[in-house]
């Protein structure tokens, strides 16, 4: 099954996988070879991809993505985010650090304009946190 | 004639500032090369957009979608992009034009509008204007924004649009034609257009999760999220483009400022000498007679 990652960035996977563990707005899906088609949401969250049939947890590959576009057919799967950084280049502490700085930002935020970026930056750091503390998780 | 004192001060003056507009100038280059190539990579995103919406459009009404829809336009929203430091040349200007032009054109059609400035010389010029409101301010976004950016100002023009609140959303920003062209353009972002895609990447049996509508939600809001990030992009590109060229043209002012300054040096020392020789000529001549 192949998997294209698209972000506004590039594409950041193009490549055959055996399953993708998704954030959808109806729930977590896992998609295997020979999926339905179908289109739907994606909320931000992690998306895991396993590479290789039997390949263990901690092989998983990690990614915190932004909302976007899940379009599955029998044989590919094409994910449309915003947004989608690598488990491997997202420090925790940092990942702690800018949370609690956009979360001060959004309770200082003066106009709407303001609210609406510290309430996107708040999203986003949450996702990256979460993406983390999966890695952390699975890597022991 | 300044003496050679004087002279050989301000020709190491010139010298420092023309190290420095050579330094801004190589730094711009490289950035420019860069945002150049990042306008490049959302190319992807955009088609595959434009498929899912082309698939959409078979199942169900594009044109009643709140983000497509048209009305009389009576408020418009300006997102105008501009920098947020200086010396880039005409970037600033040039955009501020446009955008003066079109706050002249709302006014004699009696359209009332409201801006969102992007980079601090956008707020200091919007701030200074009284025929327009000011939602918002966005400073120091990074050469490229990440999605958090991008989303906050969609989320504010989409509040706006559906609201009601305005009936037209448009970005005026540098379009970036070539390293040595940029124009100052504007694009209506909402109510969103619509283009067919050539192929459509997507089969027909597919199930549409929750429903059509809430995907083709999705799907047009990441279609204008990619012309906002476009549009960022261009104008980045085109603002180390004219800082580029603009440094270029003070480093090339400087070295012949610096050439004149070094031929009018060697004038006044030369002179000095002529003046020193006919003095001690004239002293021999006075001690012979």
């Amino acid at each position: 099954m192949h998997l294209q990652l698209i972000t506004l960035a590039g594409i950041k996977v193009d490549d055959e996988i055996y399953e993708m563990i998704a954030p959808t707005a109806a729930g977590e899906i896992a998609v295997f070879p020979e999926h339905e088609p179908l289109v739907t949401l994606a909320i931000p969250g992690a998306i895991a991809i396993r590479h290789k049939k039997g390949d263990p947890d901690n092989r998983l590959e990690y990614f915190a993505i932004s909302g976007g576009i899940i379009e599955i057919s029998q044989k590919a799967i094409r994910v449309l985010v915003d947004e989608a950084d690598h488990g491997d280049d997202i420090i925790e502490a940092e990942s702690q650090a800018a949370l609690e700085r956009a979360i001060k930002m959004r309770d200082q935020a003066e106009n709407q304009v303001e609210r609406d970026h510290a309430h996107q930056l708040v999203d986003r750091h949450q996702v990256r946190l979460k993406v983390a503390e999966l890695r952390r998780r699975h890597k022991r | 004639m300044a003496s050679t004192q004087v002279l050989k001060s301000r020709i190491r003056s010139v010298k420092n500032t023309r190290q420095i507009t050579k330094a801004m100038q190589l730094v711009a280059a490289s950035k420019m090369r860069r945002s150049q190539e990042a306008t490049k990579a959302s190319a992807p995103y955009t088609l595959a957009a434009r498929q899912l919406l082309t698939a959409l459009s078979s199942h169900t009404s594009v044109k009643n979608h709140p983000l497509f829809t048209r009305r009389d336009i009576k408020t418009r929203l300006l997102v105008v992009i501009a920098s947020d430091k200086g010396l880039a040349g005409a970037y600033n200007s040039n955009i501020m034009r446009l955008y003066v032009e079109q706050l002249k054109a709302d006014d004699n059609s009696s359209v009332t509008n409201t801006t969102i400035a992007i980079g601090r010389k956008a707020a200091q010029f919007v701030a200074r204007i009284k025929d327009t409101s000011v939602l918002g301010v966005y400073e120091d976004l990074p050469d490229q924004p990440d999605g958090s950016e991008l989303r906050a100002i969609m989320e504010s023009i989409r509040t706006k649009f559906v609201a009601g609140d305005v009936d037209a959303v448009d970005i005026l920003y540098t379009d970036f034609v070539s390293s040595i062209r940029q124009d100052p353009t504007i694009i209506r972002v909402l109510p969103a257009g619509f283009e067919h895609a050539q192929e459509a990447g997507v089969a027909s049996d597919v199930t549409y999760e929750p429903s059509t509508e809430e995907v083709l939600d999705g799907v047009a809001y990441r279609l204008i999220g990619a012309q906002i990030y476009q549009a960022l992009l261009d104008a980045r590109a085109s603002e180390h483009s004219m800082r580029m060229m603009a440094m270029k043209n003070a480093t090339d002012n400087a070295s012949d400022l610096i050439d004149d300054l070094t031929l009018e040096m060697n004038k006044a020392r030369q002179s000095a000498i002529t003046q020193e020789l006919a003095e001690i000529s004239g002293g021999v001549e006075a001690l012979n007679e």
